[in-house]
């Protein structure tokens, strides 16, 4: 669809959302149904793909013995990488990273690794020498909006998954046998909003997206906490818009938590 | 706010006033206030609420008085610089072959579309002088109500002046460079009162220094 | 992530007297210095100082957006670069912008974005270029708060002066405008906000750290209270650019008399 024509479905998106309806359907505080399918690689430590509506995005954990920060010698690390493939969507381009995926896997690890979900300490080996690098990589299959929720609930189904390599006297991992499962302390849910002229809707499709005014990502945790914020997009939000926003992102986190990450 | 300090600077932002006005220029209404949309002077005018800019692009529209220089040129006409977002084209059906690129032409804003693309109309060639640049909210004050200011710089320095709303002066005349002092004191000092007597006075001081150079 | 893990130390972010490591109150500001018209080159041009932050900010525009296919013809596009200058932090930063400096780019010029009448130029490009020459935490709400400036400065039309402010929590505190030492804390909360002071919008939010709902609303009030302040600073410099006793100069007196420029 050119530029042009999602111009025009813009307008319909607005309209229909003045009429109190979605596009789709749903409802302002409805998720499209979510999809998750394990084992989809096996040289993978951890591994998760989510269709979230037609979105479908994969993550894929591994665990690499690396040296840790001069001022962290005993803590290991994550870093997330999120690519947008050019079998994902027309617009997308092969090539290095350009601000949106950028933006996208730092807000995914924001959450992450702000929740302290991770016990970096323990990901410690030798203190000074050797830690873990959970190396979380997301990859974009198809674009139909969302990608944030979609790309965190995929990492962190496959962080629950994760499985630490057994590394043998040389410090290299020994295939195939493992050390025992990666520890969770808690379980970071992303709830992304979008605001189409006055209305604010969770899980965007692709059309809201195009339609959106401003974009709003929180990231809540089962203990009552919140880990990280997100606002995208060149409109605003009212403070009383982004405590609902936040007040709805604890419900429906505890929803996704109950029915995917259990 | 009242009459008394209606002239004030604002920035964006900023109430103009809270009563029902009509609305001028960079002013928009919001929640029943009007609003400034710009750095500038708030004035209420009677009934009508406006803010005039102290800084800011040319923004063209139709009727402008444009002072362009060509930058090449095609089959049909030129490509010309009028320090608008986009360079305008001016057809030969105005204009003769053969222009070199840095001619000097004055031309009517015919039309502005919404793509910001200049139509450009009574085109003229303007040979020899100089050119010298004014931000263009400044041109009204460089022109002075009813050209009263165009009028004391004209006679002031004997120059041959063309002041387009664009920000451009093309001026030609043995004293060109009084000329150019003269509009960067209306530049620097545009927001302020009394210009056109300080101007006055400018000029009339410098003429002075050089009559009694001519006899020393 | 410089985060100092030794749960040993312990640090006292605010003392009994109520005083921070740096002596200001829990809700005070750094000192902040708005100066407007910095860079003659550009159309408009601000630099900030927010305690040891220093920002120059520059605006070029609206003007021909090149290349041509990155242009809208419904509206002007805005481009906004943040950067670090290689010396700014305590080791050197490597120049070449980093995934850190292109998302608070993309982030901070979709915050002016919502301050712009973009649709008034279509077509067009407004460059909004910032660097950052000395940092201690808090730089891209300083920048927003310098580009802002710039704007007004260039006489870009706009909605609101976009003014950032930082609250968050350092030591179980909930503070404004975080220095480095409290962005360290090991339970440190940041929450970089850019708000429309006029308006009462925000246009740019970001947290990292644990809070709960109630810390966060609280937060946010702190955020509203205090952001006057960096407001009316860059209120009173662009004004002290044009404040001359007995102001009320005529700009209009020969507006759109172009006929009279005609020569003889």
């Amino acid at each position: 669809m050119s530029q042009i024509l999602w111009n025009l479905s813009a307008d319909k998106v607005l309209a229909t959302l003045r009429e109190g309806k979605r596009s789709d359907g749903r409802k302002f505080d409805e998720y499209r149904p979510v999809q998750v399918i394990k084992n989809v690689s096996e040289n993978a430590d951890g591994i998760c793909r989510i269709k979230l509506g037609q979105t479908d995005v994969v993550a894929g954990i591994k665990m690499i013995p690396g040296e840790p920060f001069p001022d962290t010698p005993d803590a290991g690390t994550i870093s997330v990488g999120a690519e947008l493939l050019a079998l994902a969507d027309p617009t997308f381009e092969a090539g290095p990273p350009r601000e949106g995926s950028i933006e996208l896997s730092r807000v995914v690890d924001r959450g992450i690794r702000e929740s302290n979900c991770l016990d970096f300490k323990s990901l410690c080996i030798r203190e000074g020498e050797l830690v873990w690098v959970v190396f979380i990589d997301i990859y974009v299959l198809n674009f139909d909006g969302n990608l944030f929720d979609a790309c965190a609930l995929a990492a962190l189904i496959a962080l629950q998954d994760t499985k630490i390599p057994k590394l043998d006297d040389k410090d290299k991992p020994v295939k195939g046998e493992f050390a025992g499962k990666l520890k969770l302390a808690r379980k970071p849910v992303m709830c992304t909003f979008v605001k189409v002229g006055n209305s604010v809707v969770v899980d965007p499709s692709l059309a809201e997206e195009k339609a959106l005014d401003a974009r709003f990502s929180v990231t809540t945790t089962e203990d009552d906490f919140i880990s990280a914020f997100q606002k995208g997009g060149e409109g605003a939000f009212s403070p009383e818009e982004i405590n609902k926003c936040v007040a709805l992102a604890f419900k429906k986190g505890k929803e996704l938590r109950k029915q995917y990450c259990e | 706010m009242n009459e008394n300090n209606a002239k004030i600077v604002v920035v964006p932002g900023e109430v103009v006033t809270e009563e029902r006005k009509k609305l001028g220029q960079h002013v928009y209404l919001h929640q029943g206030r009007i609003y400034s949309d710009c750095l500038g002077m708030a004035r209420i005018d009677g009934d009508s609420a406006s803010v005039v800019p102290l800084e800011g692009k040319y923004v063209a529209q139709a009727g402008d008085l444009v002072v362009g220089v060509l930058i090449s040129e095609k089959f049909a006409g030129y490509t010309t610089d009028v320090n608008h977002f986009y360079p305008a084209f001016v057809s030969k059906k105005e204009l003769p072959e053969n222009l070199k690129p840095g001619t000097i032409v004055s031309a009517k804003v015919a039309h502005v579309n919404e793509m910001n693309e200049l139509e450009l109309e009574q085109s003229r060639v303007f040979y020899g002088g100089d050119l010298i640049s004014v931000s263009p909210v400044k041109i009204p004050r460089v022109i002075g109500r009813n050209g009263s200011m165009l009028e004391v710089l004209k006679r002031g320095t004997g120059c041959s002046m063309l002041v387009g709303r664009n920000g451009r002066i093309w001026l030609k005349g043995s004293n060109v460079g009084l000329a150019i002092k003269a509009v960067e004191i209306i530049e620097r000092e545009a927001h302020l009162d009394n210009l056109t007597d300080r101007v006055t006075s400018f000029l009339r001081e410098e003429g002075r220094k050089a009559e009694a150079a001519k006899y020393a | 992530m410089a985060k100092k893990t030794g749960s040993e130390e312990t640090v006292t972010y605010v003392d009994k007297s109520g005083k921070r490591l740096d002596g200001r109150k829990a809700d005070e500001l750094r000192k902040i210095k708005v100066e407007v018209g910095v860079i003659p080159r550009a159309d408009g041009s601000a630099y900030v100082e927010w305690g040891q932050n220093k920002v120059l900010a520059s605006v070029y525009g609206p003007r021909e957006c090149l290349p041509k296919h990155l242009a809208n013809p419904y509206k002007a596009i805005v481009r906004y670069t943040y950067r670090m200058a290689a010396f700014s932090v305590p080791d050197r930063k490597n120049p070449k912008p980093g995934r850190r400096e292109i998302e608070i780019s993309k982030v901070s010029g979709e915050a002016l974005a919502r301050a712009i009448f973009l649709e008034r130029f279509p077509n067009t490009a407004i460059d909004v270029d910032v660097e950052i020459l000395d940092s201690n935490a808090g730089t891209r709400v300083a920048a927003l708060t310098a580009a802002s400036v710039a704007l007004a400065d260039a006489g870009i039309p706009m909605r609101d002066l976009v003014a950032g402010i930082g609250v968050g929590k350092a030591g179980g505190h909930l503070l404004v405008d975080l220095n480095k030492a409290e962005e360290d804390a090991p339970d440190a909360v940041d929450i970089p906000m850019a708000i429309l002071p006029n308006l009462g919008e925000v246009v740019l939010l970001q947290l990292d750290g644990l809070m709960t709902q109630k810390e966060w609303e609280e937060s946010q009030k702190l955020a509203f209270q205090h952001v006057k302040k960096v407001y009316e600073l860059q209120k009173e410099a662009l004004k002290k650019k044009y404040a001359v006793e007995g102001n009320s100069g005529d700009m209009e007196a020969g507006a759109r008399a172009a006929e009279e420029g005609v020569v003889e």
